[in-house]
């Protein structure tokens, strides 16, 4: 028995009389659809007891009610549960499952923010994405009345606004950082709460790069929103591009040929190799080994070069299209990339051996920002992060896609959820990764790198990527007419930056550029 | 005009301003207390000057009290000084009175103020001038009496009698021990005048020596604010008025000192060794206390009390180098360090009345004295922001100022103990030298922290936001004070042999030969220097000024002994001038090579945030933490409150910490003492149980036990 | 720290020729269409296919404007007649009205970088700047942490709302003279995401702009070209 079936089975026993169930064999798709009341327990059970990893909430304005769309996705075999909520137009209350599901806690801010929905018994809504001092309450932008390209003639900020403060102790006060800060960084503010020697509590204020793609998105072409979600977040183009063309594919039905499946597996593990590099180079320029730093830029900066050279562009743009890659290659070409990569990966085995070997470098990366597991789990952390907090969840292995089924490769795992332990599962994903493109470029099939045209369908499905830096989920909703209706993304950055916060409790202030850089969060992935 | 003449002028004004005071009305009451006040210093700096810069001294005696003795009124060199000092901090502080009882009138009486300040002005210049035991201790009691009265001034404020009332418990104590000592050596002498103190102060034996000194110092300790039974003091200041805070710290203090110089310097001088290194030792460890709580505290005038402990530490433990000296037969030395003592208290008294006066004026115009919501004043209240600034680098013992040359001073009078012979007491010495030295440190800490965080920045509060700046009556005395620390840190070398005529009597050497070399071609001692190192000077420049300026020289010089000869000089003077010269030069050469040059405002870079808040900036808890986690074994600060708050278990919605200070002499002296006393008495009100029968009963054994005794003899 | 040492000497000289000679290694640079002939009807279906307006047509010919383009690839892949390509990477241009640096500053600038909503891949390429590969400290241009050092004011991003306050607060920290550079496509014309309700269409429309470096992302040797051009050094 599959197991979404089972979970309907599971669900329908423990609620009978209450929910109504329905399943897709073909997506492994179980939908639970409940009320209010029923909600929070289902989805605690759901996190909780079938240790199922939160994806997201994914709110819709349809023609006539709300429908709120809890995203679950079973831990080591192929399974989603979707638990959906749904509401009339006029009613915009809901409960709120943060205190059993505390992975849900960003995902309702930001509904109350975009949409007006009030969850009872969340105790922070407000100032989210829109920020109170900058904008006035009750814009909700996401709502369809709202026009995106017309600008907002009158602003109300608030006059009083504050920062959050937790810290209660005389004496104690509030040190900024940012927006804008030092080095070549995102922005992104901080508040770091202290009474003059540690930190106690660094609380950071997001959204300064908030753009509304999810907005925009709307009322777009499918082609249009490819170039949106190719570049919101363009350090992870191609991952991005491909969870939402997986999602465009499901609702068309199409089917990518196997050459285009192996192309892509090939290109995703190219941009993981150097998206790690980078963040090798960021962590070890955060602690100042000047040389280690450099030694990986060259690393991350023959990736680049290697990338440009093989598809034109040094992020792989332009490369992932609905229905399979806009480009083909020669196998001769993927050999030669595949070949010069796994040379780049034996100096990142050097770099690796001899950053273990610096005594100095380690202490500055040991017990800094300690995620434990317990708290790993239940925020639902994905990517590296997660996965050196003893948390090995992994797209690739869970829920395959793009024929990752066919390729033998491991998933590392580290349990001290430590810099260092974040560092050894960057490198390891690497290894990994190389291997991948080793057996992906030795036989890719023949054939058309991209199904024929698609019949225009309508209809929402999920597309989902193990992106570089953790799990993405794309819920796509296409209209009669071909144009986007909804468009939501769930980003590893959104995710793992709520989790964030447990690590910045009690440490010295020097140690805060050493957090940021081993967390190898994003700003600007996180804003969207 | 003759001493004794000014004397009763000052008699007669003190007198006369009570009466009027009486008379006139409450509100005009402050400017008369400001005229008589201050007509009252000047003749009293006139007297006294006569009695410390000529050979004149004064010497009556009153009405005799039979069957006690005569009440003798005497004033020598080492009372001249401090009636000195005492003026010169009386003169501003009446001026300042003017405009800072404003805030009373209507609320309190400001006839019973002028009453009590004159007449404490009164009983301290009595004190002083006392020539014996009755008179000395009548004077005392006085002002012991008065200084509560006008500590307790606010009087409707319960927190303001427990600390004044702490302050007159302890001072009754520390006078019954000092008031046993003195009479302890009227004993032996069989007469209460000090001059037959000394005379019989030879004859004394060991046992009664160290009671004497035991009860003295710690007796008059306790008035100079000295570890152990300092804990009233860091009370008493905040709740007191401010111009009452000044003369506390300036004046009163000194009182204590007065009567350890007095006792253990001038009638019995010490015979070994050891009680000078107690008083080192007490006057090293008050230093190091006083300035570590003073780091820690946010409370500006309880900051400002704790720097006095330590100013008071810094003096005492140069008299206890110059004890120690004498007892080593090392005369000379003995001078340097009373010297540097003296002239120590003196610039004390001048700067910390400087900074309670700016401290007043920030309280009553900001309405607040917590640091953490103080800020921005220096726009606000910029002449006060500069006044305070001065005494802040006074006391933090920055050239040119006072604080310099007087800690220069002690510091290099505390290395001079190579010169002596016992290892015990040398380590003692460099033990304290080192505490010393960190305290000057944790000096400079402290008052960056009470500027940067009172004057600079964002204001914190709406009150500090707010605040004007004062009027001149206020400014003015302020002022004055300000350039007094200039000139005193600015001429050390008239200053020191100003000071030295008070030494020279009790080291019977001079502290001028030894400190002030005569550079000046123009001076009579010139020819007495040695050829060599006169020239090797005259290289450095040791000899300008000689032309215009008048006395010995401008170099303050420090030599060692012969078995150490090495050479310290230092001159403010020169510093001053050079210091003034460069940032004149500086300046004028910046503005005229920006001339031409376009000059554009801006506000602060703030990284971009939209407001910046005050509660973003650092605060004056946040600046000191560093500090108290030092220190941590030392201030053993209890946590009262140490919890975290969570909604739905991970909703973090506070985390709270309260740490509270107790002094650790309260946790080891006062606490125990008071639990004590308290013990004490409560078991001796068992006796209270209101039964007749039993009284009856205690009547009966008194009765048979006197019985007995009468018997027995 | 030995090994370290040694490393970075077995390593070798890895910095690229540029400027001093051209810079041939593949991968460096993304290209751009050029403006070519093509007959009409081919010209405007080319121009139908850009979704920024960066290609235009103009009678037999289709014009480019550098500051839209994406790097779609729309005109080149599945096109029937696809633009010409090159793989140049100056394209850096001062706009009309903008000032230069110049003497005393051109063999040294410093620069503070600000995002004001970029996507990413700009600001990584900027970050590139300093690898071994392009190693810009050779060329005199250093990066501050605080405005008040800046000479050029480096700007990626369409400028969301957010960030129009602190970009503006920025700008104003820093003494004359100052350049501001507006880098990538984002920076030039909102790119793919702006004008809206909370994405601006460019830089300009905060603050002046003297130098425009096109690109989505240009490659760090585009920027170095343009922080050549802001020093007056090309």
């Amino acid at each position: 028995m599959s197991v979404a079936t089972q979970f309907c089975q599971r669900a329908l026993d423990q609620w009978p009389g209450r929910i109504q169930t329905r399943q897709e064999a073909r997506r492994s798709l179980c939908e639970i659809e409940c009320g209010k009341e029923e909600v929070i327990e289902i989805c605690a059970w759901l996190h909780r007891d079938a240790d199922c990893g939160f994806a997201g909430l994914i709110v819709e304005e349809l023609a006539a009610d709300w429908e709120l769309r809890y995203v679950f996705h079973a831990s080591d075999a192929p399974g989603w549960v979707h638990v959906v909520l749904r509401g009339p137009l006029s009613e915009m209350v809901f409960p709120s499952i943060s205190a059993r599901v505390p992975a849900a806690d960003w995902h309702e801010r930001e509904a109350e923010d975009l949409f007006g929905l009030k969850f009872t018994g969340h105790p922070y809504l407000g100032d989210f994405i829109l920020h109170n001092d900058a904008w006035q309450e009750a814009l909700c932008p996401m709502r369809k009345r709202f026009d995106a390209l017309k600008p907002v003639g009158h602003r109300e900020p608030d006059p009083d606004w504050r920062p959050r403060r937790i810290v209660h102790a005389p004496g104690a006060f509030a040190m900024p950082i940012g927006p804008v800060f030092s080095g070549v960084t995102e922005s992104a503010h901080f508040v770091l709460e202290t009474v003059g020697e540690d930190v106690i509590r660094a609380f950071p204020r997001l959204f300064y790069n908030y753009r509304a793609v999810e907005k925009i998105a709307e009322q777009r072409s499918v082609d249009d929103v490819l170039l949106l979600a190719e570049r919101f977040s363009a350090t992870t183009a191609f991952a991005h591009a491909l969870a939402f063309c997986q999602a465009a594919e499901q609702v068309a039905a199409i089917e990518v040929p196997g050459r285009g499946g192996a192309l892509r597996v090939l290109l995703a593990e190219l941009e993981r190799v150097r998206h790690h590099a980078g963040a090798i180079q960021e962590i070890c320029e955060s602690t100042g080994l000047a040389v280690a730093a450099s030694q990986a830029a060259i690393l991350e900066e023959d990736l680049l070069r290697l990338s440009g050279a093989f598809c034109g562009h040094r992020y792989l743009f332009g490369v992932a299209a609905v229905g399979g890659l806009a480009r083909d290659f020669f196998d001769g070409a993927c050999k030669n990339c595949v070949g010069e990569a796994k040379a780049i990966g034996k100096r990142l085995d050097r770099l690796e051996e001899m950053l273990r070997a610096s005594s100095s470098f380690l202490d500055r990366l040991e017990e800094v920002g300690s995620v434990a597991n317990r708290d790993a789990r239940s925020y639902s952390l994905v990517g590296p992060v997660a996965r050196a907090s003893g948390l090995a969840r992994d797209l690739r292995k869970a829920q395959p896609y793009a024929g990752y089924g066919a390729f033998r490769f491991d998933v590392p795992r580290e349990s001290e959820g430590d810099g260092y332990a974040r560092l050894r599962v960057l490198f390891a994903e690497a290894r990994q990764a190389l291997r991948i493109m080793e057996q992906a470029a030795a036989e890719i099939p023949s054939g058309p790198v991209r199904a024929s045209a698609a019949r225009a369908s309508s209809g929402a499905a999920l597309g989902w990527v193990e992106a570089p830096r953790g799990a993405t989920f794309h819920w796509l909703r296409i209209g009669e007419s071909g144009v986007v209706e909804r468009y939501r993304i769930v980003t590893p950055s959104f995710i793992n930056w709520r989790g964030f916060h447990l690590a910045v409790e009690n440490f010295a202030f020097q140690d805060f550029p050493i957090m940021l850089a081993s967390f190898g969060l994003s700003a600007t992935e996180n804003d969207r | 005009m003759e001493i004794g003449t000014l004397l009763a002028v000052f008699c007669l004004l003190c007198g006369a301003g009570v009466v009027l005071a009486l008379l006139v009305s409450d509100r005009r009451n402050p400017e008369l207390l400001a005229w008589v006040g201050s007509a009252a210093s000047l003749v009293l700096m006139l007297a006294a000057g006569q009695a410390l810069f000529t050979d004149a001294a004064f010497h009556a005696e009153l009405w005799t009290v039979p069957g006690v003795g005569a009440l003798v009124v005497s004033i020598d060199r080492l009372s001249a000084l401090f009636l000195i000092v005492t003026a010169l901090v009386y003169f501003p502080v009446s001026i300042f009175t003017v405009g800072y009882m404003r805030r009373y009138a209507g609320h309190y009486s400001l006839r019973a103020f002028s009453v009590m300040y004159l007449g404490l002005f009164f009983s301290i210049a009595l004190i002083l001038a006392a020539g014996d035991v009755l008179l000395f201790l009548l004077a005392w009691e006085g002002m012991a009496i008065l200084s509560y009265l006008l500590v307790n001034y606010e009087h409707e404020e319960e927190r303001h009698a427990r600390a004044g009332y702490r302050m007159l418990a302890m001072g009754e104590g520390g006078t019954l021990a000092s008031a046993v000592a003195l009479l302890l050596l009227a004993a032996a002498a069989g007469a209460l005048d000090f001059a037959s103190l000394k005379q019989s102060a030879g004859g004394l034996g060991d046992a009664q020596r160290w009671m004497v000194f035991l009860l003295s110092f710690f007796g008059f300790g306790v008035k100079a604010g000295l570890v152990p039974f300092n804990s009233w003091l860091p009370r008493a200041h905040p709740v007191a008025p401010g111009n009452v805070s000044a003369i506390l710290s300036g004046v009163i203090l000194n009182l204590g000192i007065y009567g350890i110089a007095r006792v253990n310097m001038d009638i019995l001088a010490p015979s070994s060794a050891v009680p000078g290194l107690i008083v080192l030792a007490v006057g090293a460890v008050s230093a190091f206390l006083g300035i570590l709580y003073a780091t820690t505290e946010n409370d500006l005038k309880a900051m400002l009390a704790h720097s006095s402990i330590e100013n008071m530490g810094i003096v005492t433990a140069g008299l206890g180098a110059g004890l120690v000296f004498i007892a080593s037969a090392h005369p000379a030395l003995a001078a340097i360090a009373f010297l540097a003592a003296l002239y120590h208290m003196t610039n004390h008294s001048v700067y910390k009345a400087l900074l309670f006066l700016g401290a007043a004026v920030v309280d009553s115009r900001a309405g607040t004295r917590d640091l953490d919501r103080l800020g921005g004043l220096i726009h606000r209240l910029p002449w006060t922001a500069f006044f305070f600034l001065v005494g802040a680098l006074s006391i933090s013992a920055l050239p040119p100022f006072n604080g310099f040359a007087s800690e220069w001073l002690t510091l290099q009078a505390l290395l001079r103990s190579v010169e002596l012979s016992s290892t015990a007491v040398k380590l003692v010495f460099v033990l304290s030298g080192a505490a010393l030295a960190l305290t000057a440190a944790l000096a400079a800490t402290c008052f960056v922290k009470a500027f940067a965080m009172g004057f600079l920045g964002m204001s914190r509060s709406r009150q500090a936001a707010a605040a004007s700046e004062t009027g001149r009556s206020m400014l003015a005395p302020m002022g004055i004070l300000a350039v007094l620390c200039l000139l005193l840190g600015v001429l050390p070398t008239y200053v020191i042999p100003a000071i030295d005529r008070a030494v020279v009597p009790i080291a019977q050497a001079s502290a001028t030969e030894a400190l002030v070399p005569p550079f000046f071609a123009a001076s009579p001692e010139h020819s007495r220097l040695p050829a060599e190192f006169a020239a090797e000077f005259h290289d450095l420049g040791a000899q300008v000024g000689e032309d215009f300026a008048p006395g010995r020289g401008l170099v303050v010089l420090h030599r060692g002994g012969e078995s150490n000869p090495v050479v310290f000089a230092m001159s403010t003077t020169y510093g001053f001038v050079m210091l003034a010269a460069l940032l004149a030069v500086t300046a004028g050469l910046v503005r005229w090579l920006t001339r031409k040059r376009r000059v554009t405002r801006n506000t602060r870079w703030d990284g971009g945030v939209r407001r910046l808040l005050p509660e973003m900036t650092y605060t004056a808890t946040g600046f000191s933490n560093p500090v108290r986690v030092v220190f941590n074994a030392v201030l053993r600060p209890r946590t009262v409150e140490d919890t975290r708050e969570t909604v739905a278990e991970h909703f973090r919605t506070a985390i709270r910490r309260i740490r509270h200070d107790v002094h650790v002499m309260d946790r080891y002296v006062s606490a125990p003492a008071t639990a004590a006393v308290i013990w004490i008495a409560r078991t001796a009100a068992r006796m209270h149980h209101g039964r007749i029968n039993a009284y009856v009963a205690y009547v009966l054994l008194t009765l048979a036990a006197f019985l007995l005794v009468a018997a027995a003899f | 720290m030995s090994q370290w040492i040694l490393r970075g000497l077995k390593t070798g000289i890895k910095t690229t020729p540029y400027p001093a000679r051209a810079e041939e290694s593949a991968g460096v640079s993304p290209g751009f269409p050029v403006t070519t002939n093509r007959p009409e009807t081919e010209a405007r279906a080319l121009a139908a296919r850009c979704p920024t307006a960066a290609l235009r047509q103009v009678g037999d010919r289709v014009e480019v404007d550098y500051r839209r383009c994406v790097h779609c690839y729309r005109c080149l892949r599945g096109a029937e007649a696809p633009m010409n390509w090159e793989q140049g990477f100056e394209r850096s241009t001062i706009k009309p009205g903008g000032a230069v640096l110049g003497a005393p500053f051109e063999r040294s600038i410093h620069i503070r970088v600000v995002d004001a909503g970029d996507c990413g891949a700009c600001l990584n390429e900027v970050r590139q700047l300093n690898n071994p590969y392009y190693n810009m400290h050779r060329l005199g241009f250093f990066i501050t942490p605080t405005p008040r050092q800046a000479d050029v004011l480096l700007v990626v991003g369409p400028v969301t709302d957010h960030m129009r306050l602190p970009l503006q607060k920025t700008y104003d920290a820093m003494p004359a003279p100052k350049c501001v550079m507006a880098v990538g496509a984002c920076a030039l014309s909102g790119g793919v995401f702006g004008p809206s309700f909370v994405a601006g269409s460019g830089v300009a429309g905060v603050i002046p702009v003297d130098v425009e470096v096109p690109g989505n992302p240009p490659p760090p040797l585009a920027i170095l070209h343009g922080l050549l051009m802001a020093a007056g050094r090309k």
